[in-house]
């Protein structure tokens, strides 16, 4: 059977990485990434008080595909929910937005404020799935800043707005 | 991991940490690194504001902050803590409420212009 392109490129990049590379030293380096891997989540960052406990939440407030979801209360666009990704996570074949609009909803669960960050999933068109339009803390237009009415798509490859997410960023209220 | 490394930065926030994040992290994003060509880096520059005749004043005119909808007691406490913790500035006369007060009402036009000029005499 003929090889596919796939096969020589493969075979000729496992080959080059062989030559350059002992066992021993790719051993290492993966459990090195192994290792790094576990720390991660012990790097000494508040997280257990501050993490919201969206398993707990029921009906729409903890459905990230409804807009009545807690993280949507200022949210204007598409649910990147409905659209291949999730409330934290694009689309794949989007590039998420590194300029974003911030605010915060209260947490039903634990009546918290915490910070979301609502990044736009940014080139493709719109995807027309669970449009949704919510306005707390919004400012007027005047206030670009703090419009959601805005493409946000600034420093991506393309402008073309997709869907947003709704990425917790913290809890911006201690009590 | 984008929302882990993000969260990192953020969770022990105290009050001007907060508001950084609700008035200024959209843009200049959660490291101060900004969007280049689109939103000037805080980390690495806004330190060299304070060595220089008129920078001090800039930082407490430029639109961001002049016209934010933080209280003058406020916007003092996000700018002194983004001296500190994007400029790596400890010896510092710190931004009052006052100073801000009076620096705010005269917010800058040709913000870029005075800018680029600033930080040519920057050291």
């Amino acid at each position: 059977m003929r090889r596919i392109w796939l096969d020589l490129l493969t075979e000729r990049a496992t080959r080059e990485l062989a030559k350059r590379t002992s066992r021993r030293s790719f051993l290492a380096r993966v459990g090195a990434a192994l290792v790094g891997t576990s720390a991660l989540p012990l790097l000494p960052v508040a997280r257990a008080s501050d993490v919201p406990d969206d398993a707990a939440l029921s009906g729409n407030v903890g459905d990230p595909k409804s807009c009545d979801y807690w993280r949507h209360c200022a949210i204007d666009g598409f649910l990147c929910a409905c659209c291949g990704g999730s409330q934290n996570t694009c689309p794949p074949g989007t590039e998420m937005s590194p300029v974003t609009w911030i605010g915060t909803c209260k947490h039903p669960g634990d009546g918290k404020d915490y910070i979301i960050s609502y990044n736009d999933c940014c080139g493709q068109s719109l995807c027309m799935r669970c449009r949704c339009t919510r306005t707390e803390r919004e400012k007027p237009i005047y206030f670009t800043w703090q419009n959601n009415d805005l493409l946000w798509c600034f420093g991506t490859k393309s402008r073309a707005v997709h869907c947003s997410v709704a990425v917790v960023l913290g809890v911006a209220t201690k009590s | 991991m984008l929302a882990i490394v993000l969260w990192a930065t953020v969770a022990t926030a105290g009050e001007p940490a907060v508001d950084y994040a609700l008035n200024c992290q959209g843009c200049h994003r959660a490291d101060g690194a900004g969007t280049p060509g689109r939103v000037p880096a805080l980390a690495g520059s806004v330190g060299r504001f304070m060595h220089v005749d008129g920078g001090r004043d800039y930082l407490g005119q430029v639109p961001g902050a002049a016209l934010s909808a933080l209280d003058d007691a406020s916007l003092a406490g996000v700018l002194n803590w983004i001296v500190e913790r994007f400029g790596g500035e400890t010896d510092f006369t710190r931004y009052t409420a006052d100073e801000v007060g009076r620096l705010r009402k005269t917010p800058l036009v040709d913000v870029e212009g005075v800018r680029t000029r600033l930080l040519a005499r920057a050291p």
